[in-house]
């Protein structure tokens, strides 16, 4: 029997080390991270960091189905990772990857989006309800007859991401989003994460190189480097640490300029959430 | 390729036709097969096209199945001088070949106007297993895609000096090998990125998936139903077994 | 001199879509271009017109004063190297010094020269640990830098990266950045199609803003960019520190190339 874990924490990593089976270190090390509900988070750190690993550790694809060497413990809305089926999980976790393709399944759109659902035998009536609700969130009920293949990379993803919405996670990870998508269609992306976490409260993990995306949004930036968590806080803290950069983090050139700024005794109101918000304070003094 | 796509790759339009139940039209386009295989004189099988235009007509889709059957042309003209060299006789050979065209043409009606979608619920009336009915499905959905890769890398390795117009037989097969062994890796690769998509969308938590569309019967696919097999056992009785006109 | 000319280039696919329409520009020897638009906008179509991969449906496209519908892409490929975006698309030799080898095999290299430019390839990105292995085993970026390096080894006059920095963290994209100010300095052409303008902004190229098939605007990369309702209509984003600039009411002549000019400018000269 599993109920909601009381207080803010949604998501609890307590000493995870998980090793693939054919590696020879583990991909992530005694990681001990707690996810507050309504956060949004940012994961980041270098290539091979553990990211990736650490994602599928969380929505339960290690060790459902990457099996491997596994320690500590990841516990979800209540429910431990690796005691609960993959059915259960996904409608407590879900998780968007960064290929929008290779996530459409079926041959229109509102089957794709139908398609967890119908995997959890969820009614007809009730189904359809949840496609239609989860298709207006994303801004996507016109698209709803239309092939994947009609379809931009940007309408594709957020096909994929109404299919993940209609299972109502709690929780939603997304690995690397935005990569393949150009700035314009990622920052729609960015405003449709930040939309449903202040509509629907969904807790967002999101993997992410380019950081300016995110920052303005972003609770918190957790980076990773080696397998294991080296940083942790409100992105302007993180990223004003002269070791960020020894860790593969790109900082945005308005965060770099800003903290140095103040490093050299500036005072500047407030940490700016764009460069026309530093040029304006710049001009102000 | 562009016969194939013509004739036997779903477009959207809405139809007379289309409306019918899928397994109506199914079941037409499997009795318009059966009567062109077992038709066994010229004014039947020419019939049998008849009705297939007839319906594609209604299909909306007449110049489609109308290019498909004229392009198919080809291969009866191969079956009629087959059949002539094997001593068949004129009329039989020329029989043989019209009863191809009409196969073509009520295949070619029932995949023009049946989407992958309706397939998928056929298949699952027929109680096909989940997991061939999802492996067909994708198949379908990613053929666009897989060609479009093949394309690509067509392009990158031309762009590494490949030429695929010159040298002779041996050396132009080896030069399937840069193509391929691409294609098949990003397969795999997308096999495997599909199977952690799936498995977070909980595919395979049960055997019996519940579905967005239901297939309802109306009284139009009941007349339908009952008029085809009428007129398939009116045909099959004037010609195979009693009636000479 | 000219090395690649567009001359009123159209291009449509047999599906009848417009993916370029009256394109006209002319690239010298040695010059460092960019190209930005938003997916769709006709960059890859465009870039494919180099090494005549594709051929204009009207107009014509000039390499070295030569027209490309005269030659294969094959052909053109030995003056002009095309880095594509996925690595997988062309990566499957037993090797990875087999892999480099594909292409110099192909455009005729001696077998010991063929064997230097391997040598000299793998050393140079630092790939030689990985000589014997399978190139599919690579990690990412490791399989990008094969990519790079397999194009290198033949020494073509024009270096085409299709976005180079997709998926890169910022270590890797340093490494990235040095690679390009090597190119520069051996005098090569270098176009780069990308969206990363923050990438972009310290090499200051010469920008192509691509927009529904058309050329919308071709400059300086400063100078484009401060034109911000054509890059809006291109759905293009224009770099931090340009913004920042834009964005003062006092400020200096020159946009600020780096975060040190701004820091700068923001604490003394003012």
């Amino acid at each position: 029997m599993s109920q909601s874990l009381p207080g803010p924490v949604i998501a609890s990593i307590k000493g995870l080390t998980f090793r693939y089976p054919d590696a020879q270190r583990p991909a992530v090390k005694d990681l001990d991270i707690d996810i507050l509900r309504g956060e949004i988070v940012i994961l980041a750190g270098p290539s091979g960091c553990g990211k990736s690993t650490l994602l599928r550790c969380v929505n339960g694809l290690v060790p459902h189905m990457y099996p491997g060497e596994y320690k500590g413990s990841v516990v979800v809305d209540g429910v431990s990772v690796a005691d609960t089926p993959m059915s259960m999980l996904s409608q407590k976790v879900g998780l968007l990857f960064q290929n929008p393709e290779n996530q459409i399944f079926m041959f229109s759109v509102e089957r794709d989006v139908a398609f967890g659902l119908q995997n959890l035998s969820v009614p007809r009536d009730e189904m359809r309800a949840r496609v239609d609700e989860a298709m207006r969130l994303l801004g996507i009920t016109g698209l709803a007859q239309r092939a994947p293949h009609e379809l931009s990379d940007g309408q594709k993803q957020r096909a994929a991401l109404a299919g993940v919405i209609a299972m109502r996670p709690k929780l939603i990870i997304l690995d690397e989003p935005t990569s393949l998508l150009d700035p314009q269609t990622a920052l729609e992306v960015v405003s449709l994460i930040e939309k449903l976490n202040r509509e629907l409260g969904i807790t967002f993990v999101v993997v992410e190189h380019r950081l300016e995306l995110l920052t303005p949004i972003a609770h918190r930036l957790v980076v990773m480097d080696g397998g294991a968590k080296v940083m942790d806080g409100p992105p302007e803290q993180v990223l004003s640490d002269p070791d960020v950069e020894a860790h593969g983090i790109g900082v945005p050139p308005t965060f770099e300029l800003y903290s140095s700024l103040v490093k050299n005794g500036m005072r500047l109101e407030g940490v700016p959430d764009s460069p026309e918000a530093l040029a304006r304070e710049l001009d102000r003094r | 390729m562009f016969w194939l796509s013509s004739g036997f790759i779903f477009r959207r339009v809405a139809s007379p036709f289309g409306r019918l139940d899928p397994r109506v039209r199914l079941l037409v386009s499997i009795e318009l097969f059966a009567l062109a295989l077992l038709s066994s004189d010229l004014p039947e099988a020419a019939g049998v096209i008849g009705v297939v235009l007839v319906l594609a007509l209604s299909a909306k889709s007449l110049r489609r199945i109308g290019r498909t059957v004229a392009l198919s042309g080809l291969f009866a003209v191969f079956i009629f001088v087959f059949n002539i060299l094997f001593r068949i006789g004129l009329y039989f050979a020329f029989l043989y070949s019209i009863r191809f065209l009409a196969i073509i043409g009520s295949t070619s009606l029932f995949f023009l106007t049946t989407s992958p979608d309706e397939l998928e619920q056929i298949m699952k009336w027929f109680r096909v297993p989940r997991d061939v009915v999802f492996a067909f499905v994708t198949a379908v959905r990613f053929i666009p895609v897989v060609m479009l890769d093949a394309f690509q890398i067509m392009d990158a390795q031309k762009s590494r000096g490949l030429e695929f117009e010159k040298g002779n037989l041996l050396k132009r097969v080896r030069n399937i090998v840069p193509i391929l062994v691409p294609l098949v890796v990003n397969s795999v690769i997308r096999s495997g990125e599909l199977a952690e998509a799936m498995e977070s969308r909980a595919y395979g938590s049960t055997p019996k998936p519940t579905s967005l569309y239901s297939m309802k019967m109306s009284w139009l696919d009941g007349a339908v139903t009952l008029a085809s097999l009428l007129l398939i056992a009116a045909t099959l009785y004037i010609y195979h077994v009693g009636v000479k006109l | 001199m000219n090395m690649i000319e567009f001359r009123d280039v159209s291009y449509v696919h047999r599906t009848g879509t417009t993916a370029l329409s009256g394109v006209s520009l002319s690239i010298d020897k040695g010059e460092t271009v960019a190209i930005v638009g938003e997916n769709g906008a006709g960059k890859t179509t465009l870039v494919r017109h180099i090494n005549g991969l594709l051929r204009p449906t009207r107009g014509s496209v000039l390499v070295e004063g030569k027209d490309t519908r005269e030659t294969t892409a094959a052909a053109l490929s030995r003056k002009v190297g095309i880095a594509f975006q996925n690595p997988d698309h062309q990566l499957f030799s037993e090797s990875v010094e087999g892999e480099v080898r594909f292409a110099l095999r192909n455009f005729g290299f001696a077998e010991d020269l063929a064997t230097r430019r391997v040598d000299w390839a793998l050393n140079f990105f630092e790939l030689d640990r990985y000589r014997k292995s399978s190139p599919l085993v690579l990690s990412g970026g490791e399989k990008k830098r094969l990519t790079l390096g397999c194009i290198l080894a033949w020494d073509p006059d024009v270096v085409v990266l299709d976005e180079p920095t997709v998926g890169q963290d910022a270590l890797q994209k340093e490494k990235l950045g040095h690679i390009f100010k090597m190119l520069q300095s051996t005098g090569k052409t270098i176009i780069i199609v990308s969206h990363d303008v923050e990438f972009l902004w310290p090499i200051q190229p010469r920008l192509l803003v691509m927009a529904g098939g058309r050329l919308v605007a071709d400059g300086e990369m400063a100078e484009v960019m401060s034109d911000s309702a054509t890059l809006e209509r291109a759905r293009v984003t224009r770099p931090q520190l340009l913004r920042l600039y834009s964005g003062l009411q006092r400020r200096p002549e020159r946009p600020f190339l780096g975060v040190d000019d701004a820091r700068t400018w923001a604490e003394g000269g003012r």
